[in-house]
């Protein structure tokens, strides 16, 4: 009924692997065979499972490591507003390869670069494969004309509603569901950064409540 | 080649400085709450409880200048250990909604008029005596809750069912977990769970049925998926009717058809048996066999009544009873490929892994709910896998003391704090503890929740008094139930925080204190019994519902069973409650203990609290110098069920095709008269919407947003369609959270029930669909 996703194709061996390492017996009665009916599809709830595979696949270390490499001015630096893909900061090569995905290999899992000195942001949308459609290269720093471009402010950060409480969600998830991408690991801006995803569910605290969007308050009808 | 990088960064930020000098957002009010003015702005941190479900998640509360203004999980609190969840972090704001009750209302003619708390409290007595001297004893009826104190709910029964001689008390838990209580009674002869929530940090695979842990119980689950990262092999498998975010996390989703669990309970015992996965020991020692009656029926109508009996069988007649259900037959039924049963029974079966099974509500309301847990506990038995560290049949509460106030004290119409009305040594000790002559205790049962607003709508009752639970949102069949609570003669007494439906009803509306304002006992899931200090002061008039209940019996003249003063009741009431449960199959931790420590675990014996029931390393009720002692059993053996698998009481047919099932999300806890005066909350799920499969959505032709009207036989409701959201339902099923007072969906639900446990089925009613 549901269609299988790539995403499903390529879980499926690794799931395989762990079924027959532990339980032998499972996999001889099938335990591993495909339901149809059952395949969990992908796209609701925010693309939560891409969460909860991220948080399952990093590496514990990962989770919490820190580099301190990259604040949040160059974050934003980078954007012409608030969720605007970030400009590409530095020089690509394509002649590289010639193969447009090679941003993923380093920025599919993160990890330290020696050609530029630092830990590589995690991308978290990896399944979009061809980066330079929405991420532009920059190859002058001069404007053509001046520009009267103005942006809202980025989200303030620490914005809880009570002391001591879990900030909710202050950006739309789109294109932003795997949390674990940007707010862990040494790749992470530092001022977001956190280091108990290993908990594991990070929308059961965090309410999902954009500051682009005006604050209601409940009335009874 | 190379840019240098920091120049980069430089001259990029020259480009956006316009950016960040952007302007602030229109219309956000973050940061811009009152802040308390000549505050010393230093918190004194207090223990409590959470005030939402049934996990009971350990708080500490933060109090300022004689308000509470902050929370953070309590580290003392083996069950969240310092975390909560989104509801937990938020839950003080839940009590200064702006339109909290602070003063008592009575209607005069149709209008709610602000009246003194002591004129309202003498009304309520009044009318009371004047029904009860006119109809009868059983035309006065109590409604609680699993919100309730644990003192709340023992001096409702004290009142009630000592003085007043009613067997009329219930309680919503009725609705939530009424067949997990018939399922451990049927299966060990005594309620509540055998393990606890130590058991996530040991077990090999968890199987979650009917359950969508990730929002229900989330501090719980989050502890699953901490085990699950720190230790190799975990794994979670969601047996479900509808995609969730506990899909999404597990390791397995396998999709059934709605009441065919039981179906697939059955084949998987069947499987084990197969292949010779008994533990064959552990089943001849502590396991007998038995059947009970079939075609049981749906309660649909007025007066139904139903009782079961036991015949013992052997095993050898149980394997011929499961012979109906192969894998390959249980297919047809359940829809789940019989590979997939397969799969589940040798997880099940393998001797090497430690198996925990969850549920909650999709298990208990069930028109079968007595026999899916029943079947449940078969297959744990079968394979030994129970009262061990990781081995556990584990049912869950979905509020904070349904197990510590409404089945232990037993505020349900049937039951004593100790044992049953039916029972004579039982009525004899409630009647010595509670000082009144044993005649006045009924021996008969009077209503249960859904025959006891049946009978306000026929005129049986003529005065309820509902506390602490929003009956007018959440009755199936609700417009009979709201009609009837409406008709002219019937007098009805609301004790609440917050305008609701229920209130809307109501002749007299008590301000009630909320949680923290007032001192009192939870009771978990896991036999945990949670005590909170009075931390604030309740606004206006408020007043504990124990203490306006005790105001109410000092008027009727039971001063001497209630002879309590304000300054100083709970402890009393504890102390006199306390001793119904002595002995080590349930003795309850002191006062000054609870009052100490943030949760007991009882049995509490000899100072020591009970983590494995049933099993004699860890529990001293074990006397039988074998390696499980099932002592609830009179035949000291955990008792395993042949039950058939029977249809919902409606399902889709050519006119009605879709299922309709109900439930709860992560934000919003029950009808929201809590959450949604929490702006976080409110603001991230402000309304309600109906899930619909997006193939479904394209065949009626409706996009993400546009109404759609749900049809049932009861009524109708038109509400918005969410497509790819929260959760994704099956095609031919839709979905639709209850929190919403805006989108009553319960007056399209119906109001059949298990007649073992008379607990409702919200999950699975027939609906058909209109683009509105």
């Amino acid at each position: 009924m549901m269609k299988t996703h790539a995403h499903h194709s390529r879980g499926a061996p690794l799931s395989l692997l762990v079924v027959s390492l532990l339980l032998p017996l499972a996999t001889l009665l099938g335990g591993a065979a495909t339901a149809t009916a059952s395949d969990v599809p992908d796209n609701f709830d925010n693309q939560g499972k891409k969460l909860f595979t991220a948080q399952q696949r990093t590496p514990t270390a990962n989770l919490s490591a820190d580099s301190g490499g990259r604040t949040l001015a160059e974050f934003y630096a980078l954007r012409q507003y608030p969720g605007s893909p970030p400009r590409i900061p530095h020089v690509v090569d394509l002649a590289f390869s010639g193969n447009e995905t090679d941003c993923l290999s380093c920025h599919g899992k993160g990890g330290y670069s020696t050609e530029f000195d630092a830990f590589a942001p995690v991308t978290p949308h990896p399944e979009n494969v061809l980066c330079t459609q929405c991420h532009a290269q920059t190859k002058t720093g001069e404007p053509f004309v001046e520009t009267d471009w103005v942006s809202i402010a980025a989200p303030k950060l620490g914005l809880s509603f009570l002391g001591s409480s879990p900030p909710p969600i202050p950006h739309s998830l789109q294109l932003r569901e795997n949390c674990i991408a940007c707010h862990t690991g040494p790749g992470a801006v530092v001022e977001i950064r956190i280091d108990h995803a290993s908990r594991g569910d990070c929308r059961q605290c965090h309410a999902a409540v954009p500051q682009s969007q005006p604050l209601t308050e409940f009335t009874r009808k | 080649m190379k840019l240098d990088r920091r120049e980069f960064i430089k001259q990029a930020a020259i480009g956006s400085a316009l950016a960040t000098a952007g302007s602030l957002f229109p219309g956000i009010s973050f940061g811009s709450w009152n802040r308390l003015a000549g505050g010393p702005g230093v918190l004194a941190w207090q223990k409590t409880p959470c005030r939402f479900c049934g996990t009971g998640c350990g708080l500490l509360v933060g109090v300022s200048d004689g308000r509470a203004v902050a929370v953070k999980g309590d580290p003392n609190c083996t069950v969240n250990k310092g975390l909560c969840c989104m509801k937990g972090y938020h839950s003080v704001q839940a009590l200064y909604g702006r339109d909290r009750i602070t003063t008592a209302k009575v209607r005069k003619n149709g209008t709610l008029v602000e009246v003194p708390i002591s004129e309202a409290l003498n009304l309520v007595a009044e009318k009371l005596k004047e029904t009860r001297d006119t109809y009868g004893k059983d035309s006065v009826a109590m409604y609680g809750s699993g919100q309730w104190t644990i003192p709340d709910g023992y001096v409702a029964s004290k009142l009630f069912k000592g003085c007043l001689g009613t067997n009329n008390v219930e309680a919503n838990a009725r609705l939530c977990m009424a067949s997990a209580v018939t399922g451990f009674m049927t299966s060990f002869g005594l309620d509540e769970p055998m393990g606890c929530y130590e058991d996530i940090d040991h077990a090999d695979v968890f199987v979650t049925w009917g359950n969508n842990m990730a929002e229900m119980h989330p501090v719980l689950f989050s502890r699953m998926l901490s085990n699950r990262k720190r230790r190799a092999g975990v794994k979670i498998i969601d047996f479900a009717t509808r995609f969730t975010r506990t899909s999404q996390a597990a390791d397995k989703t396998i999709i059934f058809k709605p009441q065919t669990d039981l179906a697939v309970a059955n084949s998987i015992c069947y499987e084990i048996i197969k292949n010779n996965w008994v533990n064959d020991n552990f089943v001849n020692e502590h396991v007998s066999f038995h059947k009970g009656k079939t075609n049981i029926g749906y309660g649909t109508e007025d007066h139904f009544t139903f009782s079961d009996s036991a015949e013992t069988i052997d095993f050898e007649a149980f394997k011929l009873f499961l012979e109906d259900y192969t894998p390959e037959k249980v297919e047809k039924i359940s829809g789940v490929p019989a590979e997939e049963i397969k799969y589940l029974a040798s997880l099940y079966g393998n001797p090497s892994l430690k198996v925990t099974s969850f549920w909650c509500m999709g298990m208990n309301q069930h028109t079968r709910g007595t026999w899916i847990n029943n079947l449940v506990y078969n297959i744990h038995l079968l394979v030994g896998k129970i009262s061990t560290p990781g081995n556990s049949p584990f049912s869950l509460t979905g509020q904070p003391s349904a197990c510590g106030t409404v089945r232990e004290v037993g505020t349900l119409t049937h039951k004593l704090p100790h044992g049953v009305v039916m029972n004579e040594n039982d009525r004899q000790m409630a009647a010595e503890i509670w000082q009144v002559p044993v005649e006045n205790i009924d021996p008969k049962p009077s209503y249960h929740t859904v025959e006891m607003f049946r009978a306000l709508d026929r005129g049986d009752i003529k005065f309820m008094w509902i506390q602490v639970t929003n009956p007018m949102v959440t009755m199936p069949n609700l417009r009979r139930y709201r009609d009837g609570a409406l008709k002219d003669d019937r007098f009805v007494v609301v004790s609440d925080v917050y305008p609701t439906p229920t209130t809307d009803v109501a002749d007299v509306i008590l301000p009630a204190a909320m949680w923290i304002e007032q001192e009192g006992m939870f009771g978990n899931s896991e036999r945990r019994t949670q005590h909170f200090a009075q931390i604030v002061d309740p606004p206006g008039e408020a007043m504990s519902d124990t203490w306006q209940i005790i105001e109410v019996a000092k008027r009727l003249g039971f001063e001497k069973q209630f002879p309590w003063s304000q300054d100083n009741y709970i402890e009393p009431i504890w102390e006199e409650y306390r001793r119904f449960h002595t002995g080590p199959k349930h003795e309850m931790a002191p006062y000054t203990v609870l009052a100490e420590r943030s949760g007991v675990q009882w049995p509490f014996v000899d100072g020591r609290e009970t983590r494995w029931r049933y099993n004699p390393a860890y529990d001293p009720a074990c006397k039988n110098d074998k390696d499980f002692d099932f002592y609830g059993k009179k035949d000291n053996r955990a008792w395993i069920w042949a039950r058939p698998y029977e249809p919902a009481a409606e399902s889709p047919d050519e006119e009605y095709n879709f299922w309709l099932n109900t439930g709860r999300v992560i934000e919003h806890w029950h009808t929201g008269s809590m959450t949604r005066r929490v702006p976080v909350l409110h603001n991230a799920v402000p309304s309600s919407y109906v899930e619909i499969h997006p193939e479904d959505a394209a065949d009626l032709g409706v996009v993400n947003g546009e109404l759609v009207k749900i049809i049932s036989r009861r009524g109708e409701l038109t509400m918005p369609a969410q497509i790819n959201g929260r959760g994704v339902p099956v095609r031919g099923m839709v979905f639709v959270p209850f929190f919403d007072e805006s989108y009553l969906i319960n007056e399209v639900t119906l109001d059949a029930f298990c007649p073992i446990s008379k607990q409702p089925d919200y999950k699975k009613c027939a609906v058909r669909l209109e683009k509105a």
